[in-house]
């Protein structure tokens, strides 16, 4: 069955009322779930898996993907509004989000947040459906050095951004790379980094970095401005989320670009925290207005949130091809498939089309019910902000904790989440980069992984990140990325010597 | 008031359940403890157990499962040893509850654990690319044989069960290849479908989707019989006509991992046995059998002395390729 | 008053221990390069000590600053009014944890909640009551009976068979 006639198909099976039923359940419990801090998309998809046992695949399949939408969309609210991010896929959305909501402006940010997330979400969709027989081809030709090659790309097109003292940056990527490997090394199966004690044993948790860094250390630094957050008096009216929609078409370079990355990062998989981070380097990269981001520019918000949610719907497609999942919430989802009986591969897309198509389908549709579901809860989330900080304060520190302990119910991630927290807070005042620092620990673990399967492939022979097409391709662009600030002062000083 | 009332009711009923089944009942929440991440293989073990129990009101306490897959599952089983004597909490995982402790230095002894029941075994299977040349496991190992160290083995994590499967096969038959760990069964699986390594030792029902397709093919299976017949996979094959290893020539007899059910020691006899008995009715359920069936496992319910003796067993079997590869840590 | 230059070099010096301790860890695996690739504490390794080196150079350019009062040395990293404000937000969370670990989370957050909005912020005692038994009340709720997530319990919840 090729795409138009799969997809028809498949909207005869999703557009039933008790399907459309299901999709608003899924986006509403995922909205909380997202908010939530800690319990993130994966967990939630995991509560919901057992009620799903008896039902129809096709409705399950429909439950579950509302409720990660749901999550997505829920993710960047709480980033936008306190500065924590609900998941670990908005972190990027912090970085522009929340100096916009302390500027007035939460309306706007949220709105920009998700009409581009629904935009991602959409361009996502349609390229599994047009492209679903190539594109597994495609993420067939990947290995151990491309996947270095991809996770490369993403790192060289973040950093260098930061405006930071480089050496700063330097302690801040390296530091981060170093709290990715503490706990099991996959490749050699031995416990690294632990000192023998047992905490450690799982690794630290990025999560708990997370809510410390941003949320924890962002709270000491309101309080230290002897700032009385009285809250934003800004009026919620349908109208501002009209105007920003109105907005949206001048944003379309970044919207398509992000979007671009997005799909690439959730179809090689490189996963969608990888891909808004990316997506947001690229936007400071090319944006006219550079010195605006990380202050409150709408480009800042609309890049990691387009990014994010193509990756999140494009990595559908990997899943479902190749049982590949190319994010966390996909590896529960590909569990699901196999206790409802279903196998991933591309055999499943001949039989069981109307699992498959039902699904692409109810991507649109259950995309465009998160949309409306989440500007409709705009107002809502946005009086929050005007709660006297005497409350909210204390309130965001207890949800932190709770989200901390949450994310894998350690007794220790308390102490982890209060040291990261004042560590964010002197990084934040002595001017250390953290962002790197996350985006390391993000992918610092996987990369290091792809890079040392490659050497035992290639018997210890650099040369194999040149072997083949793809892999030269992807290191030469992730080279020209990582030295591309170099380059543009070279090429100044060439303009200046020559006039 | 109500619940109050309610929650006095309870009491009275659990006490009531008690003094009727003669023996332990639990009269709190339980805990699940996942030795895996969510979506991993003991995870959908688990949270089938999981539904079954509801679906059959098996136990009237409400049941938390939680995920604690850090270090290969060495943090779900530390449990045992942060919780030792707590029968609210019910630990699941595979052989590597006794085998993680040679290879890492942990935290807790296979001693910390009171073993309760294995449900069923997972099979592992020899596979290469469907358009390899070699018809049967003799012919492929006779290539490697040829050439060692140049063809690719791929396997899920390090120094566990694929690496130690592989660490076998080379021993009794004199091919060396090369290990490459990767994250999971799925990431092998795609690998060895494009073609990036050259063989893999994947479960069934990890490669299912890829042998349907015809990227893949299995050439054997390290089980002492074939497995059972069900519906075609392939147009013309179904599980059954894969051949036994031993059947091809290779002298590797069998090769499973159990998947296990504990408790932390010093939990009280009666509390094993409450969950033994909740564990053995799971396993006669159609549900569950439907479940076995379509992850093309062995289901075999194990429990006190046949449980030790086949613990005892693999774990014999294992140690010995710990020592030969240099992999136990002290 | 903490000047900017020594908060610059205590932070160096203490990311520097962290280096340190990165590399004495790392060099517990072999940080060479084997037949099959980079050592398994090959990459941690080089890493601290790319923290080590440039925390040192850090602390280096904080002393410079430190011992020439230039622009930047004279820089206050906290006046004392702002520690006090970061002290009384910073020590109630050590409160929060501490408690949390001994007598669990819900009881930990209500007498947290308690503590910072009647003796901090001033509240009345009844309404701030209300917000530190209302919230763990949700939390449960929301938590252990909605998602089904075990959260961190004390002798309380013990005692309440919950």
């Amino acid at each position: 069955m090729d795409g138009f006639s799969g997809l028809l198909h498949g909207f005869g099976v999703a557009l039933t009322w008790y399907h459309v039923m299901l999709m608003v359940i899924g986006v509403l419990l995922g909205i909380l779930v997202g908010v939530l801090p800690g319990l993130g998309a994966p967990n939630g998809v995991s509560l919901l898996l057992p009620l799903t046992f008896t039902m129809d695949p096709v409705s399950a399949i429909i439950l579950l993907t509302s409720m990660y939408w749901g999550a997505l969309f829920g993710g960047s609210t709480t980033s936008i509004l306190f500065n924590i991010p609900g998941e670990p896929s908005s972190v990027a959305t912090t970085f522009d989000g929340y100096p916009m909501a302390q500027n007035g402006r939460a309306t706007e940010a949220l709105s920009f947040a998700f009409l581009s997330a629904g935009f991602g979400a959409i361009v996502g969709v349609l390229l599994i459906t047009a492209l679903s027989g190539w594109v597994t081809q495609f993420a067939l030709k990947f290995s151990s050095p491309e996947f270095f090659g991809v996770y490369f790309l993403a790192f060289a097109s973040f950093v260098g951004l930061s405006g930071a003292p480089p050496l700063k940056a330097a302690v801040s990527i390296a530091l981060g790379f170093s709290l990715a490997a503490v706990g099991m090394d996959s490749v050699s199966g031995s416990l690294r980094l632990t000192f023998g004690y047992d905490v450690l044993l799982a690794g630290i948790s990025f999560l708990v970095a997370v809510i410390g860094l941003f949320g924890i250390g962002e709270l000491i630094l309101t309080i230290e401005d002897g700032l009385k957050l009285d809250g934003i008096r800004a009026k919620i009216t349908p109208r501002d989320v009209l105007r920003t929609a109105a907005q949206m078409p001048k944003h379309w370079a970044t919207l398509l670009r992000s979007s671009i990355v997005g799909c690439w990062m959730g179809i090689t998989p490189g996963g969608p925290t990888a891909a808004s981070f990316m997506s947001y380097g690229l936007a400071k990269r090319f944006s006219a207005y550079r010195a605006n981001f990380g202050k409150g520019e709408p480009d800042g918000v609309i890049a990691p949130e387009t990014a994010d949610h193509s990756a999140g719907t494009s990595a559908m497609l990997p899943m479902m091809a190749l049982g590949l999942p190319g994010s966390a919430t996909a590896a529960v989802m590909l569990g699901g498939l196999m206790i409802w009986g279903l196998n991933p591969g591309p055999m499943l897309f001949v039989e069981r089309p109307d699992f498959v198509w039902g699904l692409i389908a109810s991507m649109y549709l259950g995309n465009v019910v998160a949309v409306v579901l989440v500007l409709a809860t705009v107002p809502l989330f946005a009086s929050i902000l005007r709660i006297p900080f005497a409350i909210i304060g204390p309130l965001i520190v207890v949800v932190c904790f709770i989200g901390a302990y949450t994310i894998a119910g350690r007794p220790f991630d308390l102490w982890l989440a209060l040291a990261f927290g004042i560590l964010g807070y002197v990084f934040k005042k002595l001017d250390y980069p953290i962002a790197p620092l996350i985006l390391a620990m993000v992918i610092g673990d996987k990369a290091e992984d792809a890079f040392r399967q490659s050497m035992i492939m290639s018997k210890g022979s650099l040369s194999i990140f040149w072997s083949n097409p793809l892999v030269t391709s992807l290191m030469l662009l992730g080279l020209v990325l990582l030295f591309w600030p170099l380059l543009g002062a070279l090429r100044q000083r060439l303009r200046a010597a020559r006039s | 008031m109500a619940r109050k009332f309610g929650m006095a009711l309870g009491f009275l009923a659990a006490g009531m359940a008690g003094a009727a089944a003669q023996g332990w009942q639990p009269t709190k929440p339980i805990e699940f403890v996942v030795t895996s991440s969510p979506g991993g293989g003991t995870d959908n073990f688990t949270r089938m157990i999981q539904s079954i129990i509801l679906k059959y009101k098996l136990i009237d306490q409400p049941i938390v499962v939680s995920n604690k897959g850090g270090g290969s599952g060495a943090e779900g089983y530390l449990v045992s040893k942060t919780s030792a004597g707590d029968p609210y909490k019910v630990i699941f995982g595979t052989n590597n509850a006794y085998l993680l402790p040679y290879v890492a230095k942990l935290g807790y002894k296979f001693s910390d654990l009171t073993p309760v029941a294995a449900l069923a075994l997972d099979e592992f299977l020899l596979w290469v690319k469907a358009d390899a040349p070699y018809k049967t496991a003799k012919d492929y190992v006779e290539a490697v044989k040829a050439k060692p160290e140049t063809y690719k083995m791929g396997g899920s994590q390090s120094k566990d069960t694929d690496q130690t499967l592989t660490s076998i096969l080379s021993t009794a038959t004199g091919a060396k290849f090369i290990y490459v760990p990767f994250q999971g069964g799925g990431a092998v699986g795609t690998q060895l479908a494009g073609g990036h390594i050259n063989s893999h030792t994947n479960n069934p029902n990890e490669s299912i989707g890829q042998w349907k397709a015809g990227q893949v093919r299995p050439l054997c299976v390290f089980s002492p019989t074939r497995l059972p017949a069900g519906p075609k996979v392939t147009e013309t094959q179904g599980w059954a006509d894969i051949p036994t290893c031993k059947e091809s020539g290779i002298p590797v007899e069998r090769f499973q991992m159990p998947r296990t059910v504990w408790l932390p020691a010093g939990t009280p006899a009666g509390a094993v046995q409450f969950y033994e008995g909740i564990l053995k009715k799971v396993s006669e359920t159609p549900e569950w059998q439907e479940y076995i069936t379509r992850t093309v496992q062995t289901g075999q319910f194990l429990s006190g002395d046949s449980l030790k003796a086949f613990v005892a067993n693999d774990d014999k079997l294992s140690r010995e390729v710990f020592e030969r590869e240099g992999w136990i840590v002290k | 008053m903490i000047a900017r230059w020594q908060a610059e070099l205590g932070m160096a010096a203490f990311l520097a221990v962290i280096g340190v301790i990165t590399i004495i860890g790392a060099r517990e695996y072999g940080v060479g390069w084997s037949p099959s690739g980079p050592e398994p504490g090959a990459f941690p390794f080089y890493m601290g000590i790319i923290v080590l080196l440039a925390s040192l150079a850090n602390a280096l350019r904080a002393l410079v600053a430190g011992l020439r009062p230039a622009l930047w040395s004279e820089q206050a990293f906290l006046k004392p009014e702002q520690m006090r404000l970061v002290l009384g937000f910073t020590l109630p969370i050590l409160g929060l944890v501490v408690a949390s670990l001994m007598l669990g989370l819900y009881v930990g957050m209500a007498l947290y909640l308690f503590g910072t909005l009647v003796l901090q912020n001033r509240y009345p005692v009844l309404k701030a009551s209300l917000i530190a038994l209302a919230t763990p009340v949700l939390a449960y709720f929301l938590i252990e009976r909605v998602f089904k997530v075990a959260m961190l319990k004390g002798p309380l919840e013990a005692w309440l068979g919950l």
